[in-house]
């Protein structure tokens, strides 16, 4: 009858004071058990996020090399019509960055516009259609009413990544594309002039006249955006995506290719400082810049790091109080079982047997408590957890998207990210509004219990268990056994 | 087998002295009474031969070694038994498993042997029903007999009770104090029962009154 089985037949011979401490160390063992998987959750969450929010390195003209070089020109005297001279990115220069470690795939963009031949296009009521030159560019050509879009593949481009098109119809253009005069055109402009996939379009180019065929192999839905409305912005309708070779056909010889602008996908988000630093020793850095998009990976880091934080609390505070409490418990009950202990204690027991005893009787408690933890954190962990995460990303989606109104406007700034890199072509704007918090809000937390959680979920116990027996035991240690006699 | 020596024990001041300089021996194969006036110190008395505190002057010696060079906790899990007025039995065992715990925690050379505290039970008079039951489902005078029983499967060479009767009425408290007389003469035990019932202390081979911080042997009167 050594003290393991005393605690056990203590537990059974006493089972509404067993019961009590069940619930109260089920209640206290849930609790810290929800915090652990919301914290690993979030953990994880962190990790997809690594693996999935894209986090792009674009390579693009450094206008604000040839900013400077136009001002300098200017303040020389020369009498010429000041001009910003980019160079197109080569080709040649983005597939040695993209050989670069880290660096799953690319996607080259280049924009031109062309005008509709024989069909119509899709116009806003304040919009009119005469843009040109507002920049006050370099370019020679006149903009026409159909913006078309060049790309490697649609999948990987920003406005299709970030969800603002949407395929609705047909396929995306791929690589297998290039050197095609594919074409994937939105809805609106499709309903307008009852085209489907597999129908033809004519577009003419705004300089030559020249007169292309292009076939349509999808149809994208735009999300409607705001810019839609502004004059001299022609209708997010009318943008046609191609494969990059067809734009750089439209925009003549000298572009063959080039790109306005390349983004590379890093597959590593915390390697994309040391990809930039990489990949700026490839390139003149003085004609071409490279700048890193990581905004939504960071905004997923934030506010996963938040939830974790407050996980953390919530394991930290429940696990601290729980201590306490089952603390008080036992010093309860060490009171109403000081004959008992007495009586121990006057046989010869060790007192160390005796708090082996109640530390035993607490551990079982912990053990069965844990199963119910198992079962139930789960649940909570669920609830809790997802009501974290949405507060979290509305907090966090409010806050970066008045950031990201709040920034100053210069125009130098934005080409991280916006496709339309030709400056004179009057298409700045337009797609640069597009959310860059949609793919945030999506973050869902995927609250799972493992072995590992419930690992540490006993440990967790083990340590709650003994450190409440052992801010108990004071008690034990003072008792004196000679007390029995006396009452 | 033991040997008071010059004991004396206070509370508070050595003026207020419940006892000093007693001198007193108890031998084994005896019973002996511990009578006096409630408030005179008899369980305080019990609890220093009893282990379960120590002496402000004076010593113990059990077969001429001090118990305190023993340590007590050695001393009462190897040297001697109590039992209780109010039975303190573990509440939340059988009659078996008290007996068994104590022997388990005492070193018993009868340790694990649950035939033997069965036999011991049986022997006070407990049935196989009762055995097997929790405590708290028998009476006082069958507790008293568990209390015992659990005092009989330890070792001890020496057993101490402060009021075992106190709770019982006359015909428990016969045939238990029998018990004890047993426990001295059959296993040659040395006993020693402080109580305050006459007829417990004339059952007894020698009785001792405490008064005035003395012990004075009294003269069995039935
Ligand atoms: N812990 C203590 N602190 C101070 N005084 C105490 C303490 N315990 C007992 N006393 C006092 O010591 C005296 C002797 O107490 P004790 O319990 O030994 O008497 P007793 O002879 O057993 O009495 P009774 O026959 O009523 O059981 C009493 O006056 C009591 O009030
Ligand atoms: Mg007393």
């Amino acid at each position: 009858m050594n003290f393991f089985k005393r605690a056990w037949l203590s537990l059974l011979a006493k089972k509404g004071r067993s019961l009590l401490m069940l619930i109260v160390m089920s209640a206290i063992m849930l609790f810290v058990f929800a915090g652990l998987l919301i914290h690993s959750a979030a953990d994880k969450a962190t990790q997809q996020a690594k693996e999935n929010v894209g986090v792009t390195i674009t390579l693009s003209a450094n206008r604000a090399a040839a900013f400077k070089k136009m001002q300098k020109s200017q303040s020389s005297g020369s009498s010429s019509k000041p001009t910003i001279t980019t160079s197109p990115v080569k080709l040649s220069d983005a597939k040695k960055i993209a050989k670069l470690s880290n660096i799953s795939s690319y996607n080259a963009t280049s924009s031109t516009s062309v005008n509709a031949d024989g069909f119509d296009t899709v116009s806003t009521s304040t919009a009119s259609s005469q843009m040109g030159g507002r920049m006050g560019g370099s370019s020679s050509s006149s903009t026409g009413d159909i913006t078309v879009d060049g790309v490697t593949s649609t999948a990987s481009s920003s406005s299709f990544t970030d969800k603002t098109d949407k395929i609705t119809s047909g396929r995306n253009l791929t690589t297998s594309d290039k050197n095609t005069n594919n074409t994937v055109i939105e809805s609106e402009l499709a309903k307008a002039d009852s085209l489907k996939v597999g129908d033809t379009i004519k577009v003419k180019t705004t300089s030559s006249k020249k007169t292309y065929t292009l076939k349509i192999v999808g149809i994208y839905k735009a999300k409607s955006s705001a810019s839609s409305s502004m004059p001299g912005v022609s209708d997010p309708s009318n943008t046609i995506y191609t494969s990059y070779t067809f734009a750089n056909t439209v925009k003549g010889s000298k572009y063959k290719n080039t790109a306005d602008s390349v983004t590379f996908n890093v597959s590593n988000p915390s390697k994309v400082s040391s990809v930039k630093a990489a990949g700026k020793k490839l390139i003149n850095t003085s004609k071409y810049s490279l700048s890193t998009d990581d905004a939504s990976y960071q905004t997923v880091k934030a506010s996963m790091k938040s939830v974790e934080s407050f996980a953390n609390k919530i394991v930290w505070l429940v696990a601290i109080a729980g201590t306490i409490i089952l603390a008080l418990i036992i010093m309860l009950q060490i009171r109403e079982r000081r004959h008992e202990i007495g009586v121990l204690l006057a046989l010869g027991e060790s007192r160390g047997k005796v708090i082996g005893q109640f530390f035993v009787e607490m551990g079982i408690v912990m053990v069965v408590s844990l199963v119910i933890a198992g079962i139930g954190g789960q649940f909570i962990g669920n609830k809790l957890g997802n009501q974290l995460v949405s507060q979290q990303t509305s907090s966090l989606s409010t806050s970066s998207s008045t950031s990201t109104t709040q920034a100053p406007g210069g125009g130098m700034k934005g080409n991280g990210q916006a496709p339309s890199g030709k400056m004179g072509g009057g298409q700045m704007g337009n797609q640069a509004t597009s959310s860059r918090t949609a793919s945030v809000k999506q973050t869902n937390l995927d609250v799972k219990l493992s072995a590992v959680q419930l690992v540490k979920l006993g440990a967790m116990g083990l340590v709650i268990t003994l450190l409440s027996v052992m801010l108990a035991a004071g008690n034990i240690l003072r008792l004196q056994p000679k007390k029995i006699l006396l009452d | 087998m033991l040997t008071i020596k010059d004991l004396g024990y206070w509370y508070s001041h050595p003026d207020d002295a419940l006892f000093t300089n007693v001198n007193l021996s108890f031998e084994a194969g005896q019973s002996y009474a511990v009578v006096g006036e409630s408030g005179s110190g008899k369980t305080t008395f019990l609890s220093l031969v009893a282990g379960l505190d120590t002496p402000k002057a004076g010593r113990i010696e059990l077969n001429g070694k001090d118990i305190r060079k023993m340590g007590l906790t050695n001393y009462r899990k190897h040297s001697v038994s109590i039992v209780f007025q109010a039975y303190n039995l573990f509440n939340y065992m059988s009659p078996v498993n008290n007996v068994l715990t104590a022997m388990a925690i005492t070193n018993s050379k009868h340790q694990g042997d649950k035939a033997y505290a069965k036999q011991l039970l049986a022997k006070l008079g407990l049935t196989e029903d009762q055995m097997g039951q929790n405590v708290t489902h028998l009476s006082g005078g069958q507790q008293q007999r568990v209390a015992i029983a659990r005092a009989m499967g330890c070792d001890a060479d020496l057993v101490v009770a402060d009021e075992p009767t106190g709770n019982l009425d006359e015909a428990n408290t016969k045939e238990v104090v029998e018990l004890f007389q047993q426990l001295a003469h059959e296993e040659n035990k040395c006993v020693i029962i402080v109580t305050h019932e006459t007829n417990v202390a004339a059952a007894c081979d020698h009785s001792y009154r405490l008064a005035h911080k003395q012990f004075t042997m009294e003269q069995p009167t039935a």
